[in-house]
């Protein structure tokens, strides 16, 4: 089945999404590229600005799409790229099973009509192939225009690192504060409060330490009640710390990051100090999250078979509630060969996807054993970054027992460790052996992410 | 003299001891500098400032040193056992777990595990397990709802279980284990199941005696009679005296017929037809009012086949032959209720014989759990040549065990066929017709399926198709009816 430019052409919304395309179109930008065997389905993986790449998936029997990516645009630039692509044959797209991704879409299309191409007699508009495949020549830059707007730019930074500075004098004041009044009072009224310091902070430029105050609440719910006054001291010693070393270190892109705001996907790319890991990941689990401040937070837990390279690492994606359930782009148990690039930083965790090859089923690499014993694991990352929340660690062999409450806890077979695990375990993850675990210890609990069973690997607990 | 203490030299346990008399002073709002002063130079002189030193200090001190103690009675539940049929192959477990996750009530589901239970399968306990009260879960999985129990009950000890079962050891058993068990015994020794219901039957309560009690549906005969005679005179619960009531109507030892009974006759009429060959038949008088039409539907349903048949001057079996089908759907059903809850094994073959002559294929999907594999099968097999049934029907009256050689080329699959190459049609169109098809059809005939399918315009990926893709894929060693 073969579709042609044109029929590119007349899908696009406008110039823009053309031209955004043929930007698109280029081998370098795409993994995963494949079609069904029968020609009607084809699909593909485009890198686009988050940590995990969007899936784009296409019927060419009547143009019907499907992208990942949080555009308004439909089609957006991904699936006008795809289709491209597929129009030049500039890249083979080999016949293959379909993914299940591609499947679920299927199944989930409504009528035809909708991605059916228009008309032919249908005018196209204002579009046009060639002018957005054209290169625009670049501008040549005047020398004093560049200097001003670098300029500019010092100028921002030192009015934005101006702007933290004060909000973390008013977050140590109601820090102070909260001590004064009592922490019975603040455990009460933890919701009110935070968010109201939150705001604070948005204003003052410190969104990300904004997020993480608006969910403290939640995480000393969680807590048992007699557990929360100790949990609010952690919680709250952590505030201190991290503004204490954003003073002293206000540049720091690891401190700025926990702070402030990330470093875009291209500063990422171009850092020559961020680690680069080609290896073998297995997709430990998916943790999707509604914030309070209207975002969705998609984490995707990955584990380093190879010996070498950060054990973990987390992809990290946001999307705006508004933009609905975005299907997931991994599989959890899925493994593949993919290169990830690091954020900077002394224990690198968070990470983006470079480039990944296709699920690859002969990857049959055992989990690596833990690291050390479990102490260390729980704590180590701590001095260096002592405001960390989420730790992740590989638990040795062990077992879910519960107390008289029903609380579950994981005990190590040994005996060397016992902890309470955060929400409930049922079914077969009670009812086994667990002969290794990957987990997030966070807030003095244990969350079990997935498991190496005599049932094989299992997914973790909600 | 003063006394530097150097940080090194501060004992972990002198921490520890204060950090409850610090995280007390906060809790109530008061400053807690004075409780460590073993900190007393790192937090300096201001005390603003010396209480936020403190917080991160104790923060570092609380968060990676103080562990929630996990109490000293811990309850480990045992290991999930192994079924006596094996897990589904890995390769198929993602397509198991799509079609549980589109199935969304508990009955599609069931209907799934049923099937994969009749082709020699189980579930991975990942993908799915049976709660402790899933009574339609198939009795494979009776090891692991006692699980369930078990895991909630709260007990520490698993009770110990034994392949037979007897009185002595009733007690041991959890309750889906005893039900298989039982199961297992009413077939080899009808006789020895029953005593041993008569033994333990008074200690259960009255749900628990109503599902035993069904049990002796299979291999009633009339050594059964004394003990359900038994239980409709003495039985506590009025649901399990009326399940005992039906049985022994099964075998003809329906209750007297009272005064009601002339009064229903009046609904219906016996005539004869034919010249050469005079037969019977059973008119239905229609009735005249919605109080005759309630009357007539409360009279049916207080009746038994035998005691209905008898007030028309008819044995049962004549009754069936002679009724009138498709006159009054609402007396048809209520026949069919008669049959199937008060009537015997043949005459429910009778029955489900002649409406599937007579188009009523509808029908017999009320008389399908009581026949036989091969009978279900048999019915749906005809209805789909014969009387033009969908696929869906066709799988209510098959049930889970069906093989059907070529269900596609049955009028419902041209049908099929001719509506999924329609220019309007939609990608999520019949979805339930394939489902059933797939939960039809052998494995060879799944392999065809799929082929005509794809061939006439549906992608291979295509998820309306996954019920026919596990079917085709999976090895059928189930017992063949």
């Amino acid at each position: 089945m073969a579709i042609d430019l044109k029929a590119v052409e007349q899908l696009a919304t406008d110039q823009s999404s053309l031209k955004a395309a043929a930007g698109l179109a280029k081998p370098a930008k795409w993994s995963g590229v494949g079609g069904s065997e029968d020609g009607a389905l084809i699909w593909g993986e485009c890198a686009g600005s988050g940590a995990n790449p969007y899936r784009v998936m296409a019927d060419l029997r009547d143009l019907g799409n499907k992208c990942t990516c949080p555009s308004r645009k439909f089609p957006c630039k991904h699936v006008l790229g795809l289709l491209w692509l597929n129009a030049e044959s500039i890249v083979p797209f080999a016949p293959a099973t379909t993914p299940a991704w591609v499947s679920d879409w299927l199944g989930r299309r409504r009528g035809t009509s909708a991605g059916k191409p228009a008309s032919p007699a249908a005018p196209a508009g204002e579009k046009d192939l060639r002018a957005a495949r054209a290169t625009e020549p670049e501008a040549i830059e005047d020398p004093k225009d560049a200097a001003r707007r670098e300029a500019q730019a010092a100028k921002r930074n030192e009015e934005t690192e101006r702007a933290i500075l004060d909000a973390l004098d008013a977050l140590e004041q109601w820090i102070g504060d909260q001590l004064r009044l009592g922490l019975s009072g603040f455990i009460d009224d933890a919701t009110a409060r935070c968010r109201r310091i939150a705001a604070r902070l948005v204003d003052g430029k410190a969104a990300v330490l904004a997020g993480r105050i608006d969910e403290l609440p939640a995480r000393l719910l969680a807590l048992a009640a007699g557990d929360r006054a100790r949990g609010a001291a952690v919680e709250l010693g952590k505030l201190v710390l991290l503004a204490r070393a954003f003073r002293a270190t206000p540049r720091d892109a690891e401190i700025r990051r926990a702070v402030a705001t990330s470093e875009t996907r291209e500063t990422v790319l171009a850092d020559p100090q961020a680690p680069r890991v080609n290896g073998h990941w297995e997709v430990l689990a998916e943790q999707v999250q509604t914030r309070r401040d209207g975002l969705v937070s998609q984490t995707t837990w990955l584990l380093n078979l190879t010996a070498h390279g950060p054990r973990f690492a987390m992809l990290l994606d946001f999307l705006p509630a508004s933009a609905g359930r975005r299907g997931s782009v991994f599989t959890p148990g899925e493994r593949f060969q993919a290169e990830l690039v690091f954020y900077p930083s002394q224990q690198p965790l968070r990470a983006l996807l470079l480039r990944r090859d296709a699920a690859d089923e002969t990857l049959t690499d055992e989990w690596p054993a833990p690291d050390g014993p479990i102490s260390d694991a729980l704590t180590r990352p701590l001095l260096t970054e002592p405001w960390t929340i989420d730790i992740p660690l590989l638990l040795p062999r062990g077992r879910i027992a519960r107390d008289d409450a029903g609380h579950a806890w994981w005990r190590a077979a040994d005996d060397t460790a016992t902890l309470p695990i955060a929400g409930s375990v049922e079914g077969l993850l009670a009812g086994t052996e667990v002969m290794g675990a990957a987990a997030i210890w966070s807030g003095n609990r244990l969350t079990i992410l997935a498991a190496q069973t005599p049932w094989g690997r299992i997914a973790g607990h909600d | 003299m003063t006394e530097i203490i150097e940080p090194n030299a501060i004992k972990p346990e002198a921490i520890f001891d204060a950090m409850g008399a610090v995280v007390t002073r906060w809790t109530m709002g008061a400053a807690a500098a004075s409780a460590a002063s073993f900190w007393r130079a790192e937090l300096g002189d201001d005390p603003v400032e010396a209480e936020l030193r403190l917080l991160a200090l104790s923060s570092q001190f609380l968060g990676a040193t103080v562990m929630t103690e996990p109490p000293s009675a811990l309850r480990v539940l045992p290991d999930i056992p192994a079924l006596a049929l094996p897990i589904v192959p890995e390769t198929l477990r993602p397509l198991v777990r799509r079609i549980l996750a589109a199935g969304k009530d508990a009955a599609s589901k069931a209907e799934l595990v049923h099937f994969l239970a009749a082709r020699g399968w189980t579930t991975h306990p990942a993908d799915w397990m049976p709660d402790a009260s899933d009574e339609d879960a198939p009795d494979v999985y009776a090891a692991w709802r006692d699980w369930a129990a078990f895991a909630a009950a709260g007990e520490l000890t698993p009770r110990q279980s034994s392949d037979q079962l007897t009185q002595g050891n009733w007690d041991d058993f959890w309750p889906a284990a005893r039900k298989a068990a039982l199961i297992g015994l009413r077939r080899r020794d009808p006789s020895a199941a029953r005593a041993l219901l008569e033994a333990k039957f008074g200690g259960e309560n009255a749900d628990a005696r109503l599902r035993l009690l069904s049990l002796l549906s299979e291999r009633l005969s009339g050594d059964d009679v004394a003990f359900l005679e038994g239980l409709v005179a003495n039985d506590r619960a009025p649901k399990v005296k009326a399940l005992a009531t039906s049985m022994l109507a099964r075998l003809g030892r329906g209750p007297a017929a009272g005064e009601d009974i002339a009064e229903l006759a009046g609904f219906f009429a016996v005539k004869t037809k034919g010249l050469l060959r005079r037969s019977r038949v059973v008119q239905i008088e229609t009735p005249k009012t919605p109080a005759q039409w309630q009357r007539r539907k409360a009279l049916l349903d207080g009746t038994d086949l035998t005691s209905f048949a008898s007030a028309l001057g008819l044995a049962p079996q004549d009754l069936i032959a002679a009724w009138d089908w498709n006159v009054d759907p609402a007396a048809d059903a209520a026949l069919i209720r008669l049959i199937s809850e008060t009537g015997t094994d043949a005459q429910l073959a009778q029955a489900a014989g002649i409406i599937s002559e007579h188009d009523a294929t509808g029908l017999i999907v009320a008389l399908a759990p009581r026949l036989a594999p091969a009978e279900r099968t048999r019915f749906a097999a005809a209805g789909l040549r014969a009387h033009g049934i969908g696929f869906e029907m066709a799988q209510l009256i098959a049930g889970p065990a069906a093989r059907l050689d070529d269900p596609l080329s049955a009028p419902a699959g041209a049908k099929l066929l001719a509506e999924l190459r329609r220019d309007d049609a939609k990608p999520s169109d019949y979805a339930a017709e394939l489902h059933a098809l797939g939960l039809l059809a052998a494995q060879t005939a799944a392999r065809q399926a799929l082929q005509g399918l794809t061939g006439a315009g549906l992608l291979q990926g295509d998820p309306r198709l996954d019920m026919l893709r596990l079917n085709a894929a999976l090895d059928d060693k189930g017992e063949k009816p």
